[in-house]
């Protein structure tokens, strides 16, 4: 049951994918050469909908939240590092799948290269530890619980903002 | 500006497919738990290398704790496998399934062959898989589910990503150079 509907929600999640561009190698690197807006627009809308959306179920209490462990050093070189992948692919690990899926060889490829990449990653990862993990850890800290109040009341409006910026952001004009 | 962008038209405008990803993180967090793929790159490497070396995957603690029981019979692994096949129904259903290797952007930037495609994809996999695992999470765990529940950590990740992603994007598509 629970296999089904983990393949159910992410059947839906590559279908919204591919349909909305997201799996498109030159939709993604246009967004990041800042030419084209339709992938943050995206991306912010979901922001938006899911702040507001998760905190109202945190609200009712029958949110499974999972929130990452905050660790500096890690975090942030693991995000630079991501971003040059990201930049070189033009694929993330979740639209590389899609692409593949539509047919796309080089984001076949692309997975094979992130498959040797976690794997690498894998065996680094005690000597990493060590030497970058062991320090800067915060453990899952959020913003709303480190000012102490209900995660709806900064949900809410920095929701309402990331949808506002998504509308607001302009649409890929030019030619076609 | 003109001709200066390939802009691709997607099947569905931008506001609705916000919207489909909010709400399959709004079902996933109600009902299982958030969205994130990044980590079943390591289990699906883990069970595999326990398949054909049992010893070497036991000996790294990493594969041992990301694949639990060295089984992809799971909800993670499931949602992670649901993706090719919903994109690959949506790719199928709109008519837009297509075999072409170097991407139209690219191939304007870069230049049009294909073994130099491959190779730069390899690559970026390779950087893109090894940066997510060290930072814990990917577009999906750290920008979309980990800032919906204002996590710190995620809001971090995805500020540095941007950044690099960014500037390498710049310097690799040549607006600052003379290509």
């Amino acid at each position: 049951m629970k296999l089904l509907l983990g393949l159910t929600l992410g059947a839906a999640f590559g279908a919204v994918l591919q349909l909305s561009g997201a799996s498109s190698q030159t939709k993604i690197i246009n967004a990041l050469r800042l030419k084209d807006f339709t992938i943050m627009k995206l991306i912010l809308t979901a922001i938006g909908v899911g702040l507001i959306g998760v905190h109202l179920l945190d609200l009712w209490g029958v949110a499974h939240m999972k929130v990452k462990e905050l660790y500096l050093p890690g975090l942030v070189l693991g995000g630079l590092i991501f971003g040059i992948g990201f930049a070189v692919a033009g694929y993330c690990p979740g639209t590389a799948l899609a692409a593949a899926a539509e047919g796309k060889p080089d984001a076949w490829v692309t997975v094979l290269g992130g498959l040797l990449g976690a794997l690498v990653f894998a065996f680094m990862f005690p000597d990493l530890e060590a030497a970058l993990f062991s320090f800067g850890r915060y453990g899952p800290v959020t913003i709303h619980g480190s000012f102490g109040v209900r995660g709806l009341w900064i949900a809410a409006p920095l929701g309402a903002l990331c949808l506002w910026l998504a509308l607001r952001l302009p649409k890929p004009g030019g030619a076609r | 500006m003109r001709n200066d962008v390939v802009h691709v038209v997607p099947a569905i405008p931008w506001w609705a497919g916000g919207l489909g990803i909010g709400i399959v993180l709004i079902l996933a967090v109600a009902l299982a738990q958030p969205i994130g793929v990044s980590t079943q790159y390591a289990v699906l490497d883990g069970v595999l290398l326990h398949h054909v070396l049992p010893d070497v995957a036991e000996r790294s603690p990493y594969l041992a704790d990301a694949a639990a029981g060295w089984t992809l019979l799971n909800y993670e692994f499931f949602f992670v496998l649901g993706i090719p096949l919903g994109a690959f129904l949506a790719s199928w259903v709109t008519q837009r399934f297509s075999t072409r290797l170097v991407p139209s952007e690219w191939g304007r930037r870069v230049g049009p062959i294909p073994g130099r495609r491959l190779v730069w994809s390899f690559i970026g996999g390779f950087t893109l898989l090894f940066g997510a695992r060290f930072g814990g999470g990917c577009t999906s765990g750290h920008m979309i589910s980990g800032v919906s529940q204002l996590a710190v950590s995620s809001l971090i990740f995805s500020a540095s990503v941007f950044v690099s992603a960014i500037i390498m994007a710049r310097w690799l598509y040549g607006d600052w150079g003379t290509r």
